[in-house]
């Protein structure tokens, strides 16, 4: 297997052991992440009724971009087509980021543009949750770009993993913001996703022992915990809203599925902490 | 050991929710202080959508004192006591807003509201007890006896349903009676997303129903020496004041509710104008009201913080006068038409014959001009719209009888 390949090679690889190629995982992670997205987009943007048509923009995007990376990897692992696997995946990676950077920017066209405060930036639509799309844009790029046999695929991974952290410490924050913080479980998110950046920070930045991994590990995990937690907690406050069946309550209440994206990202985590190890081994 | 490793992470982690921290801690009171969680929602999410929806909404509320004092959305909106409730993107608000959304803070100005003619006396003006339950009709009676029990108006009635609800009802719905049990509507005055008391104390918020010849009440303001200053030195003069505190420094030009309502120089504030006028001057023949020695002392209070009580009492004295000879003038015709009715010569039914419409005209337009005029200090009214009219439509009214009287051959 080339440690790196180029867009448009139509070489054929030999078949890949799916269970150890960690590249592979990435990619089943990219298009199952597209997915949730379809179906998290579909959800938040019918809080004002998609009321602008680029709004549609995401939610078919999302859905195309998971349909492309799956056929891509089943032509990767079923015909060793390598080239059309780099080809689509390299069109999905950057006409996600162009997806990304677009919605980042029309989320902020909402208050802050016309007021900038935190109080707007509050209030705003979530101005960080299009940054998905550049993360997964990145994700995907970089899987074609760096071998998955390097080290460097693995500090790559925790990177994104830490980007991920990084902007769940900003959504958390901004989204119970909007509450004040008025009940202290509020505060968890933000607490977990700083513990977690700050881990995931030492162990790319600073030369951490063999042994941090597992500590590295162990947060991961809290933060699937608490990701869980999070959907329970959500869900409870969605059961007592205010609108008379449930749909409506998760559309303008608590996103029930806003915190799942803790463990979706401490799964990211652990394809780079196990690829870590295995170059530290 | 990963000591090192995971001291620094932690140290890293701590900053990071430390900042948080003060960063929500810096954030006004007003904002984040609220009884529950909605309610911090409110100061921030509804302006969100509805800033994009309805800009002039948001912007109007923003310049309000509600504002100001952090008083948000749904503080407002939520609803009040025995209100329908409404889901709306995540709050629980009120389907109809009415004065008892008000009221939950401005419970005294609601009380002075309900008791005055602006209140359920408006509504019953037109549509008569319809709408009103008997507690809140014994209550309306209790302080404008004979306003309240009363029948729809007639003419309103002929002039047909599409009529009374653009027209009438626009004006005396102040007093319409809601389905929560309270009555009327605040904004009326103080409008709805500015709140304001400097708009409610302008003429022109007086004016939009105080007006024509019915009523015209903004016309003589304008025409008087109070108004002619006022549009002169508009801008020097304090709109905003507080209400608690308001002096004639603030307003050393008098609008109507400077007059009628306002507190200056630490009289009494009061939402019942009613405390401070003397006589029944809508009325055909014009009464007293019943607490007329004390309304009358209360307006003098209020001349008396500009002018000599000399002045005052002159004006008083001259305008008595004035009712009174109007009274009389009205009257006469009064009794000229139910002659005609007596003797078969109209029918028992009103407005059937022109002459119905002159006689109403008299009173209506002109009995009443001449009154208002002669309280408010608009000479022109006084004559020319006033006493000039009813001379000259009672002339009209005596050849109408005669001439009423001829064709049915009972030419006296």
């Amino acid at each position: 297997m080339p440690s790196t390949v180029t867009a448009g090679s139509a070489e054929r690889v030999p078949r890949v052991n799916s269970l150890s190629a960690n590249d592979l995982w990435l990619e089943v992670f990219g298009a199952f992440n597209f997915l949730c997205l379809t179906g998290d987009i579909a959800l938040a943007h019918s809080e004002n009724h998609f009321r602008a048509r680029a709004e549609y923009v995401p939610l078919w995007f999302s859905l195309i971009a998971a349909v492309l990376l799956i056929g891509a990897l089943i032509a990767r692992l079923r015909s060793n087509r390598l080239g059309l696997w780099n080809y689509l995946g390299r069109l999905v990676g950057w006409a996600s980021i162009l997806v990304g950077t677009a919605g980042v920017v029309y989320h902020l066209d909402s208050q802050f543009f016309y007021e900038r405060t935190l109080k707007s930036l509050t209030y705003a639509a979530p101005f960080s949750a299009p940054a998905a799309y550049i993360g997964l844009g990145c994700l995907i790029l970089m899987n074609r770009m760096v071998s998955p046999r390097s080290r460097e695929w693995s500090q790559w991974v925790l990177f994104f993993t830490l980007g991920g952290f990084a902007g769940n410490f900003v959504l958390s924050l901004t989204d119970h913001a909007v509450n004040g913080f008025f009940h202290w479980t509020e505060w968890i998110p933000v607490a977990s996703s700083a513990v977690a950046v700050g881990f995931l920070l030492v162990l790319l930045f600073l030369d951490a022992e063999a042994g941090f991994l597992w500590w590295c590990a162990g947060v991961l995990l809290l933060q699937m915990c608490v990701g869980v937690a999070g959907f329970a907690l959500h869900l409870w406050a969605d059961f007592h809203g205010p609108a008379a069946n449930l749909f409506a309550n998760v559309i303008s209440g608590a996103p029930p599925f806003a915190p799942l994206l803790f463990p979706n990202l401490a799964i990211l985590g652990f394809i780079g902490i196990v690829a870590m190890a295995r170059d530290a081994s | 050991m990963s000591f090192r490793s995971v001291f620094i992470a932690i140290v890293i982690a701590f900053g990071l929710v430390l900042g948080a921290f003060l960063v929500h801690r810096a954030r006004p009171s007003v904002d984040t202080e609220q009884p529950n969680a909605d309610f911090v929602r409110a100061t921030g999410k509804c302006a969100e959508c509805h800033s994009r929806q309805q800009y002039s909404v948001v912007h109007e509320y923003e310049m309000s004192k509600h504002a100001a004092k952090g008083v948000s959305c749904l503080e407002c909106h939520q609803p009040a006591a025995s209100q329908e409730k409404k889901e709306h993107n995540g709050f629980v608000i009120s389907a109809q807003m009415t004065s008892g959304n008000c009221k939950a803070c401005h419970e005294q100005i609601y009380q002075e509201f309900t008791r005055s003619r602006h209140a359920a006396a408006s509504w019953a003006a037109v549509m008569g007890e319809k709408g009103l339950t008997p507690e809140q009709i014994a209550f309306g009676e209790e302080y404008n006896p004979g306003y309240v029990k009363r029948p729809a108006n007639a003419l309103a009635k002929l002039e047909g349903a599409s009529s009374i609800t653009s027209g009438c009802v626009q004006c005396h719905a102040v007093g319409k009676p809601n389905a929560d049990g309270t009555v009327g509507n605040c904004t009326v005055c103080h409008m709805r997303h500015t709140s304001s008391v400097a708009i409610a104390r302008m003429p022109q918020t007086c004016g939009q129903c105080h007006m024509g010849p019915d009523h015209s009440q903004i016309e003589i303001y304008e025409e008087s020496r109070h108004g002619i200053l006022f549009s002169a030195q508009e801008k020097l003069i304090h709109l905003d004041a507080d209400p608690k505190s308001l002096t004639t420094r603030d307003m050393f030009v008098p609008t109507c509710a400077t007059c009628h309502m306002s507190g200056i120089n630490g009289t009494k504030l009061t939402h019942n104008p009613g405390e401070r006028l003397s006589y029944y001057l809508a009325d055909a023949i014009s009464k007293q009201r019943p607490n007329y020695l004390a309304a009358q002392t209360n307006m003098k209070q209020i001349c008396n913080q500009c002018h000599t009580k000399s002045l005052i009492d002159r004006v008083y004295t001259q305008a008595e006068a004035v009712l009174v000879t109007t009274n009389g003038k009205v009257q006469k015709a009064q009794d000229l038409v139910a002659g005609l009715r007596k003797d078969g010569v109209l029918g028992p039914q009103p407005f059937q014959k022109p002459i119905d419409f002159l006689l109403f005209d008299l009173w209506h337009y002109d009995g009443r001009t001449s009154k208002h005029g002669a309280f408010m200090g608009g000479a022109d009214f006084v004559q020319w719209h006033g006493n000039y009219e009813l001379l000259k439509k009672h002339t009209q009214l005596e050849a109408m009888a005669e001439e009423l009287r001829a064709k049915h051959g009972h030419s006296r």
